[in-house]
């Protein structure tokens, strides 16, 4: 699995960092609303189930997935 | 260049405003189709482009704040928000502001937001008793106030909260019309109004800031993340800000949402195969959560699929706008600057492309691939930050509304139609429905 996220569309609801703690964070920006931070963009297939929930929570559908086989 | 093509029944001064604001939804949806793409139109003097279908859209949601301004183009709401209050502040203020103000409505203080508009519920219906008929238009508009206020500006504001207040918010919300876009500064009774009633909130807003200022209790709601937030600098926000912040967060939440509610309960009337099935659908969820907690509520295929197709055809917003800063190019057509871009929700939503026979009401329909089809809270960086809110309390009231009551209408279906009168849609009053309690 393999993740991306689209910046320019988040805005730190920070569901992200509730399902899958070890693979987001949410940091504060200058000016601009808090953003997500991946911290691993190959999760361990033990991690890849919270991803997958935090990408599919995400109010702005900022994290997309690509499933190794795709 | 190619030239925009200018959409025909312009007055010789005033342009199209005279038809614009007695039916701007029909008015966009006619100059889409009369003009295609790009349709140039003019609110007495302000000349406005209408970018229609999903690359016009796409392009107007990824503008840079740069080129597409949305302070110059919502200078409407500065007299609503206040002096130095979003649209009114600085860019670098405002960026902070809104950032501040999504901080109040993180997941992490959303969890706590469910059980409260439950309760908001429970007390709403607790003297219903076994039958009876409503105005819903009516209901919800007193409903969402509550729910906002207790959410966002904690218990002790929601249980102190007057008659007085909601008339007051009833006042800020009827100046917003099509003329306010224009000069929202002219002398008009509604504006007149409009001022008197956010000079009263004010007071009333700052007397509760002054007193939590001077108190020890620790409070752990948006008004307490308004009050301590800060700009780059380190400095806080003055009253005024603050008070403008709570007036903004209520004011984007309130007409918005109540005006959805009254639709999905008329559109769950009026449809009571699909309102069985989501019914089963939460019984079989209460049965294993039965307090309701925010994560069943996050998944409810059924509920969303409905409350989607409700913001499809009845989006509370119609039309998104942003003034052109410096000149910009689409598709070939120069945009120059001090033109008005604008984008409708509403007819978005009625694209065949994507929502094949888009006026028949169906919840089965799938999500185009696209962000920027369908577009109830707008898209890119500027969407509505009030977003997962707005769904959560949506499926909480729902959810506690339906396991008890059975609704139907009363008058003829095709009399439950859109009030045009303001810039937010919602159902015409009144909204008659009769409701009934459900046996188990």
């Amino acid at each position: 699995m393999k993740i991306r996220v689209d910046l320019d569309l988040c805005q730190g609801h920070s569901v992200c960092i509730d399902e899958a703690p070890e693979v987001f964070s949410v940091e504060d920006q200058l000016d601009d609303y808090p953003k997500v931070k991946v911290l691993n963009f190959q999760p361990s297939a033990e991690l890849q189930n919270q991803v997958r929930l935090a990408a599919r929570y995400c109010p702005n559908k900022v994290i997309t997935l690509i499933e190794d086989n795709e | 260049m190619k030239t925009i093509p200018i959409v025909s029944g312009a007055k010789p001064d005033t342009g199209h405003i005279e038809e614009y604001s007695a039916n701007f939804v029909q008015f966009l949806l006619r100059a889409e189709a009369e003009c295609g793409v790009l349709a140039e139109y003019n609110l007495a003097g302000q000349e406005t482009i209408l970018l229609s279908g999903v690359e016009a859209q796409e392009f107007f949601f990824r503008g840079s704040d740069e080129n597409l301004s949305r302070a110059a183009a919502y200078q409407a709401m500065v007299p609503v928000f206040g002096p130095g209050v979003i649209f009114d502040a600085p860019p670098d203020k405002m960026k902070s502001q809104l950032k501040i103000q999504v901080d109040a409505l993180r997941y992490q203080n959303m969890k706590n937001y469910a059980p409260v508009i439950a309760q908001e519920v429970e007390d709403w219906i607790a003297d219903w008793g076994d039958e009876g008929e409503l105005d819903f238009m009516d209901e919800f508009l007193e409903l969402t106030i509550h729910t906002a206020t207790h959410c966002l500006l904690g218990k002790d504001f929601r249980d102190k909260m007057t008659a007085e207040f909601k008339t007051l918010y009833r006042d800020l919300e009827a100046g917003l019309q099509a003329i306010a876009f224009v000069d929202p500064y002219m002398q008009q009774p509604i504006f007149d109004r409009r001022d008197r009633a956010r000079e009263r909130l004010e007071e009333i807003i700052t007397a509760m800031i002054d007193e939590r200022r001077n108190s020890d209790i620790e409070y752990n709601d948006a008004l307490a993340t308004f009050m301590t937030g800060t700009y780059a600098d380190g400095s806080c926000l003055t009253s005024t800000e603050v008070t403008g912040l709570v007036i903004a967060t209520i004011f984007a939440g309130h007409h918005t949402s109540s005006g959805t509610s009254t639709w999905m309960l008329t559109e769950l009337a009026r449809h009571p195969k699909e309102t069985s099935a989501i019914v089963e659908e939460l019984n079989a969820i209460y049965q294993k959560d039965e307090t309701l907690s925010h994560n069943a509520l996050r998944e409810m295929p059924k509920m969303e699929s409905f409350l989607n197709e409700v913001l499809r055809v009845h989006p509370p917003l119609v039309v998104l706008m942003r003034r052109v800063i410096n000149d910009i190019e689409f598709d070939g057509h120069a945009i120059p600057a001090g033109k008005t871009v604008a984008i409708s929700i509403f007819g978005s939503h009625r694209n065949p492309e994507y929502f094949p026979n888009p006026e028949i009401f169906d919840p089965s329909r799938t999500e185009p691939e696209t962000m920027f089809a369908y577009i109830p809270f707008g898209g890119g960086r500027h969407k509505c930050g009030g977003n997962a809110f707005a769904l959560l309390q949506q499926k909480a009231i729902f959810s506690a509304l339906l396991r008890r009551y059975s609704f139907e209408i009363v008058d003829q279906s095709n009399s439950y139609v859109d009030d045009l009168s303001g810039m937010v849609l919602r159902p015409k009053s009144p909204c008659r429905l009769r409701y009934k309690r459900r046996v188990s």
